[in-house]
């Protein structure tokens, strides 16, 4: 069996940041990382060859380094492929998701590799990756490495189940939807998970399952008197003509918008984009949507000290929750640095 | 955070949720005549400002 090992400059022990430009190179044999993980398959009578870039390389000249990585490829012809570990270098990490994704589309060959469920690699893996977890640092190394190791074993034996095994105890659950063929056509398999669910019986649903990262609720120190409140909403309202082109469907930003001045939102001078809910009864008042008209009498009413003077939207429809969460970080960040309390959200 | 899914926003963790009047329009309620819409959205709001000055530990419907 031949295995080819993607590593960065720094990891192939050809040099830091100063060689970060380093072009993409073929290295008969292991180097690096590579030496344990060819150690550890040493009586499996594997042959290893390793393919090195410079992490800046790859992605100012993403196209000449796949096409490099393509002559390697067709010239050692691996049976397997691996890159990093990268932990949590960003530049690192998401070299090693873009290379393993375009491989196991390209190449058809299992493609592994690891790194820390924090890297922004991890957004960028495509199907059928396999994602060890790892530290944060290399710290964490000959724990990783061990696992390269022992993944590449299951994946020699080809036993299904250990391999199935070894992904839910150590690979990074990726929350992507892929193509998965069941035993039983769409609709006679959502009626079986349905009766399942209703019978209480045990079923697992092809879809992952994404979990929310639990945060600690904020309580106010003070009461809002001496606060200032801002709206935010997922409902898509925009000034109308969506002048910045917030999309009505899988948002991947948000906006504010301001609100100074402003008494009430007018029909025909905000309009909602989303395809989630039917926004007619939002148009014809977008105050059912961001709740100015009311915000503004209970300031007046010193109900609070301030009302924000930008509301902040995005389209929570159709969106990765991964993406929804870093919109979130945003507008989170921004309202705390304007020194925002309280926050009122409305969701559809 | 004020919505008509507030399962949803319970299993996600938000600490205050309130039920909103419909899920295409949480703080409307057009069969109202305009003003009287307003007072129930000011009396709804009322009731959401309360929700923030009330200490929680774990998510709760208001």
């Amino acid at each position: 069996m031949k295995v080819l090992h993607y590593l960065n400059q720094f990891f192939a022990g050809i040099g830091g940041e100063e060689k970060a430009g380093q072009e993409v190179l073929f290295i008969p044999g292991a180097v690096g990382a590579g030496s344990v993980v060819q150690n550890a398959l040493k009586d499996r009578g594997v042959e290893y060859a390793t393919v090195v870039c410079g992490d800046n390389y790859f992605h100012e000249e993403e196209e000449k380094a796949l096409r490099a990585i393509r002559t390697a490829l067709e010239q050692f012809q691996p049976d397997l492929f691996l890159a990093g570990p990268a932990f949590n270098a960003g530049r690192y990490g998401l070299a090693c998701a873009k290379v393993c994704s375009w491989v196991r589309d390209n190449w058809r060959i299992p493609a592994i590799t690891g790194m820390h469920e924090d890297n922004p690699g991890t957004k960028e893996i495509g199907r059928h990756v396999f994602v060890i977890q790892t530290g944060a640092s290399a710290a964490s190394m000959q724990e990783s490495l061990k696992r390269f190791s022992l993944l590449i074993e299951r994946l020699l034996t080809g036993d299904e189940n250990a391999i199935e095994t070894f992904r839910a105890e150590h690979c990074l659950p990726i929350p992507r939807r892929f193509t998965v063929t069941a035993g039983a056509p769409d609709y006679v398999r959502a009626a079986d998970l349905l009766l399942a669910k209703l019978k209480g019986q045990t079923y697992e649903s092809e879809i992952p399952r994404v979990e929310a990262k639990q945060h600690a609720i904020p309580n106010l120190t003070n009461g809002l008197k001496d606060a200032t409140v801002a709206l935010v909403t997922e409902g898509g309202l925009v000034p109308k003509g969506n002048p910045d082109r917030l999309e009505s469907s899988r948002g991947s930003r948000y906006f504010k918008y301001s609100i100074d001045g402003r008494q009430d939102l007018r029909r025909g001078e905000f309009e909602a984009m989303h395809t989630g809910y039917d926004t007619s009864t939002v148009n014809q008042d977008p105050d059912r949507i961001v709740p100015l008209d009311a915000m503004r009498l209970l300031e007046t009413s010193q109900r609070f000290k301030k009302l924000h003077d930008h509301y902040f939207v995005t389209t929570g429809t159709g969106a990765m929750p991964s993406k929804m969460e870093e919109i979130g970080a945003g507008i989170a960040e921004e309202l705390t640095g304007s020194g925002i309390n309280a926050v009122i959200l409305t969701a559809t | 955070m004020i919505t008509c899914l507030s399962n949803v926003a319970t299993q996600v963790g938000v600490g205050r949720i309130m039920g909103g009047s419909k899920f295409h329009y949480p703080v409307g309620k057009p069969e109202l005549p305009p003003e009287e819409e307003l007072r129930w959205r000011v009396g709804l709001l009322e009731k959401g400002l309360a929700a923030l000055e009330t200490p929680v530990k774990e998510p709760k419907v208001f």
